[in-house]
């Protein structure tokens, strides 16, 4: 039976990293394949270059037999491909009928709309789903997962046989999850082919039929499910030769300077979380996508303020309702978005750098471009930021640098508390090490690091100590000396078993 | 179905009004002034409907009272030149139609903000027309008002026409596939895309018909009486953006549907004669509009806040 | 430390600074517009050029000026303002009761008038930035409350007038060789420029207009500012009013009609994006001055006052259409260069 999808030795880098190396894969009628592999394992390409949003360098791309060039997004969706995001591209004030109904019907307007036709057609694809959601309902009104059920519906009614899912449950519950297992099992038993991306063992093992692990850019190989088990999936995700690009942190932590007891923010979805981060210390945040490490940086930050727990910092109880509450307490965060969050884009390297650190550089509010102007050069030189100049727009810097100035802003407000989201993300190895390096002079100045990061090696070669998040919370804190496999069991949720690994 | 709970609000306030006016102030409900209000606003609910479109397709128009008073002195002109009715409608849509068009070219075409370009034309126009009639007013033919039909006769026509104009065009914003495209590029643009639909088009076609709906509610306005007053237009926009408003087209486009428009606008010409009828001072229209928009602006940004923090 | 070649962000890293023109390359050509139209109205239309007409222009440009600068403000935030022309009228009419029939002494009666601007604004203020409304729908909705509420009070027909005349010099007479208002207006002018060009405060708010959630994460208290460009907005409608009522010696409830399309269409003269951002105080005066000297010229070559008024509404559009076409252009350019295909957005509400 000819594969729905055939990629053959795909090549992809970006700058100098090489995201894709010679990676092939496809996809039969009929099957659930799971794809796994930690984060920054290549999965987010792949799956973009099968959607069309990247090119591959190198290899060939086969649609049902088909080669295939020039893949954009809208050949893509043509030949038959959708993606299930966790944001669901439906109208939120329409209801489910006129959802389904605009994706499936002709884009010609003089005709007309036969809504029996089409509430009875939304209703029998969302059956057939095994979904029981009320067709006259408005988007806006749906939880995410029914919102997801109708997207999956949509893409499949109109004519999508290959579906990528990434992620799908990470904001499920379990009653939820049951349902949209369903509806995948119906997809496949009418012959689509489901790419399924999830960190969750016990899933892969419920639903999928074959597995592909990626590891470093490179398929490790693909299995059925029947010949796996959960700790041979495990050394085939983590098991590279661990060398340690960093020597382990020194200096022992001091006082405790921030500590969060039961911290919970119903919104976000963080979830009884305690914690102490010292002076001195960097302290590790594991996980997995949708663990919860952002939304606990964002609450800790005042993006999403925590609605119960304490927070101390030295001791004292403190509300953080605000971004500009946070930073007045001494606390940074580097956000995991660069572009929308880390930096104002149309704005120049010195006013971003300045941006955070306003009332100190600028006392009575009154500008200084020249000591704003030193500051930057500063922090230029430092962190070996190339730019045409302070006064370059940010947008004309590479990614790399951008990461650069947008942790320049919160070294300048001087923190007690520093966090970390991602920080070395798209960022270079040379600058990588820098970064390193200034992180652990900080820590050894006695600023207090909390280092969210999904590189394994990172984490491990900098961390003191490891929490790793799950569900919202912090399952458990691990020495800074464990052993990858470790870590990564812990994200997964597996009892701790070392004879099995 | 509290899909529709603003719609059926209103029209339970609407009915609340109605009811109290029967019992505070029964004179209200006198045949030939209760006719002749109904007639006067006829043309303001069909602009309505125009501006219901524009609304809900995400963007604004605060140009039609200018629209409005231009085609209204130029009908009149082409009455007084004895030009049949026949030719006379077209020829307003046209005027009406290119007026439109060029708002949407600008919005649609250079992406624009709606609110600037429409200020912009609203002020245009208006001047344009004040500085060639220099204020004169249009007199009309003698036989000419009311489409020569009498005048209870001609309330009725007009008050029938602005109905069916209504009927129709919610008819084809529910059953036509292109009235569901305006909800949907007023709901998320780029879904829209996704879907096939064309957004660009879709903006600029709104405009246009906002023109063109707006011309013939100045042709229902010549027809009421023996003069055209070149100012008829003033503040009609905000008129109909509070009617709209109020009925349940939200602001941030995607919802909302005619008929809650038209129980707005009956809502807010009640108003009037109401507090008239409760001796407090006509003046007093404008800022109820303004306090009436931002009321409703204020209940439908609770009301979304509400839903989107699940 | 060596960096990889794949951090090659610019042609020349040199970290010299740029020479700084004193104006931008909108600004110059905006000079140019403006000399322009000089040159056309001397030519045209006689007592053109002359010391009492220029202070006329003065005169008239400085309501106008005051509205513009503080409307700068706004639309750097990314926001609108459509009240102003109302608020004016507003607080003129509030001015006039008050000095009036309250029979304050004029000093009190400007003091609460300024205070009743400051109120006004904190209105729009407390609904675009409390509740998080947008700022259009919110001041277009004020823009007919407030004009309601000034033909309320005067029951659509009450005038104040006979003012005193010391009053009134303000608006009319001359102070050490300039237009009375003239100084106020340079105070008022200086102080805006600080605000938006050498504070902290100008800063933030620009950061707002190109992203109000970078700007969130970057600890700036983004609902706090957006407050203080509404309420300033509310303050200098209060404070042109009472300028306005000095220079026509009366108040009326049609106060500042349409004022607020000039001060829009000045501020996007000027340069300022519509979009929020960037822009300039220079600018705002400039366009300003543009639009004073269009007004007067016209009616010196005995133009009627409502061809201003279209030609005002044409400069709009065509200064809109002009900024965005250029910006095509040089996406065009850049195309060249292989990047993404931006797609052409549709502005919304």
């Amino acid at each position: 039976m000819a594969p729905l999808l055939q990629l053959d030795s795909i090549t992809k880098s970006f700058d100098a990293v090489r995201a894709l190396k010679h990676v092939s894969f496809d996809l039969q009628p009929g099957e659930v394949h799971a794809l796994l592999g930690e984060n920054g394992a290549g999965k987010s390409t792949l799956i973009k270059i099968i959607s069309g949003a990247h090119q591959p360098d190198d290899g060939s791309l086969t649609i049902l037999g088909k080669p295939v060039r020039h893949f954009t997004p809208a050949t893509a969706r043509r030949l038959g491909v959708a993606c299930i995001y966790q944001q669901p591209a439906l109208f939120p004030d329409l209801t489910v009928t006129e959802n389904v109904a605009l994706r499936l019907e002709p884009a010609s307007g003089f005709r007309r709309v036969d809504w029996s036709t089409r509430r009875i057609r939304a209703a029998e694809m969302l059956r057939q789903l095994g979904a029981d959601i009320n067709v006259d309902a408005e988007i806006r009104g749906l939880s995410m997962p029914e919102q997801q059920l109708v997207e999956i519906a949509c893409a499949f009614g109109s004519g999508a046989r290959i579906l990528l899912m990434d992620e799908p449950t990470a904001s499920l519950t379990q009653t939820e999850q049951v349902l949209l297992f369903a509806a995948v099992r119906a997809l496949r038993d009418r012959g689509a082919g489901v790419i399924y991306i999830s960190h969750r063992l016990e899933e892969i093992f419920a639903l999928a039929d074959r597995v592909t692990v990626l590891r470093d850019g490179e398929s490790v190989g693909t299995s059925a499910v029947s010949e796996v088990t959960e700790s041979s999936l495990i050394q085939q995700m983590v098991g590279r030769a661990l060398t340690q690009t960093s020597p382990p942190p020194a200096g022992k932590p001091g006082a405790r300077k921030l500590s969060l007891q039961g911290l919970g923010c119903a919104a976000s979805g963080v979830r009884k979380v305690s914690l102490d981060l010292h002076a001195g210390e960097i302290v590790g945040l594991a996980g997995l996508v949708g663990a919860g490490r952002t939304e606990l940086a964002q609450t800790l930050f005042g993006i999403t303020p925590a609605d119960s727990g304490v927070i101390l910092l030295q001791g004292e109880r403190i509300e953080i309702g605000s971004p500009a509450q946070a930073v007045a307490h001494g606390i940074a965060l580097l956000p995991e978005d660069r572009r929308r969050h880390g930096i104002v884009l149309e704005m120049s390297v010195a006013a971003n750098i300045s941006m955070a650190c306003h009332r100190r550089l600028f006392p009575r509010a009154w500008l200084r471009p020249a000591a704003e102007r030193s500051l930057a050069l500063g922090f230029m030189r430092d962190l070996s930021v190339r730019a045409a100049g302070p006064e370059a727009p940010a947008s004309s810097l590479s990614g790399g640098n951008q990461q650069k100035v947008a942790l320049a802003r919160w070294l300048a407000t001087k923190p007690e508390v520093l966090l970390l989201d991602e920080p070395t993300q798209g960022v270079d190895v040379g600058a990588k090490a820098e970064i390193h390096k200034l992180i652990r002079a900080l820590a050894g100045a006695g600023m207090a690091v909390l280092l969210i990061s999904s590189d394994l090696p990172e984490i491990l070669g900098m961390s003191h100590r490891i929490a790793v998040m799950r569900g919202g919370s912090i399952v458990r804190v691990l020495p800074g000396n464990s052993t990858a496999q470790e870590v990564m069991s812990a994200a997964l949720g597996q009892p701790l078993a070392p004879d099995r690994l | 179905m509290t899909r529709y709970f603003r719609e059926i609000s209103v029209t339970l306030a609407l009915a609340a009004l109605l009811l109290a006016l029967a019992v505070v102030a029964p004179s209200f409900y006198q045949a030939q002034p209760l006719l002749s209000l109904v007639a006067r606003e006829a043309p303001t609910l069909v602009v309505t409907c125009g501006m219901a479109l524009v609304l809900i397709c995400r963007q604004i128009d605060i140009s039609v009272g200018s629209q409005f008073s231009v085609c209204s002195v130029v009908v009149g002109l082409l009455t007084s030149l004895h030009w049949p009715l026949g030719l006379l409608v077209p020829a307003a849509i046209l005027l009406g139609a290119a007026l439109g068009a060029l708002n949407g070219a600008l919005v649609a075409g250079l992406g624009l903000p709606s609110i600037v370009v429409t200020l912009a034309t609203m002020v245009t126009w208006r001047e344009g027309l004040r500085w060639l009639r220099e204020g004169l007013w249009v007199d009309l033919p003698r036989d000419t008002q009311w489409f020569g039909l009498s005048q209870t006769v001609g309330q009725w026509t007009l008050v029938g026409l602005s109905l069916m104009i209504l009927a129709l065009l919610a008819l084809a914003m529910r059953h036509l596939a292109a009235g569901r495209f305006v909800y949907a590029v007023g709901s998320d643009v780029e879904a829209a895309r996704l879907a096939g639909i064309r957004p660009r088009w879709i903006t600029f076609a709104v405009f246009v018909l906002t023109g063109a709906f707006t011309a013939l509610a100045a042709c229902m306005n010549v027809a009421q009486s023996p003069q055209v007053d070149p100012n008829s237009g003033a503040g009609l926009e905000l008129k109909a953006i509070a009617a709209a408003v109020v009925g349940g087209v939200a602001i941030s486009g995607g919802r909302g549907n005619l008929w809650g428009a038209l129980a707005g606008l009956l809502l807010l010409a009640c108003v009037g004669p109401a507090l008239t009828h409760l001796h407090v001072e006509a003046y007093w229209e404008k800022a109820t509009h303004g306090a009436v928009i931002l009321l409703a602006v204020v209940a439908d940004g609770w009301r979304n806040r509400k839903l989107d923090l699940r | 430390m060596s960096f990889l070649p794949s951090d090659s962000s610019l042609p020349n890293p040199s970290m010299k600074t740029p020479r700084r023109s004193v104006l931008s390359r909108h600004e110059t050509v905006l000079l140019i517009i403006l000399a322009v139209e000089w040159w056309f109205f001397s030519a045209g239309g006689r007592n053109f050029n002359t010391l009492d007409n220029n202070f006329d222009i003065i005169r008239h440009s400085v309501e106008i000026g005051l509205l513009a600068l503080a409307m700068t403000a706004v639309i750097l935030t990314g926001g609108i303002d459509l009240s102003v022309g109302s608020l004016l009228g507003l607080c003129a009419v509030l001015f006039g009761a008050l000095w009036r029939d309250a029979r304050l002494p004029i000093g009190w009666a400007a003091a609460l008038t300024l205070l009743a601007g400051v109120l006004a604004g904190g209105f729009n203020a407390l609904l675009i930035a409390g509740l998080r409304l947008p700022p259009l729908i919110v001041t277009l909705a004020t823009f007919s409350l407030f004009r309601g509420l000034a033909e309320a009070i005067t029951h659509g027909m009450d005038t104040y007038t006979h003012f005193p005349e010391t009053f009134q010099f303000l608006g009319q007479e001359r102070w050490a060789g300039l237009p009375a208002q003239f100084p106020i207006f340079l105070v008022f002018t200086a102080g805006i420029w600080v605000l938006i060009h050498r504070t902290t405060f100008g800063r933030s708010f620009r950061a707002i207009g190109f992203s109000a959630e970078g700007a969130r994460y970057a600890g700036i208290p983004v609902e706090r500012r957006l407050a203080m460009v509404y309420v300033l907005a509310g303050l200098t409608a209060a404070l042109a009013a009472i300028i306005y009522t000095a220079r026509l010696g009366q108040a009326k409830a049609d106060a500042g009609t349409g004022y607020e399309l000039f001060a829009i269409t000045a501020v996007v003269l000027g340069g300022t994006s519509i979009f929020g951002g960037s822009g300039s105080v220079v600018g705002t005066l400039l366009g300003v001055t543009a639009i004073a000297v269009l007004n007067n010229g016209l009616v010196h070559m005995r133009q009627p006052r409502e061809v201003a008024g279209m030609l005002t509404g044409l400069l709009l559009l065509i200064a809109l259409s002009g900024s965005v076409l250029l910006k095509r252009l040089a996406t065009l350019r850049q195309r060249w260069q292989s990047f993404p295909k931006p797609t052409p957005r549709i502005s919304t509400l």
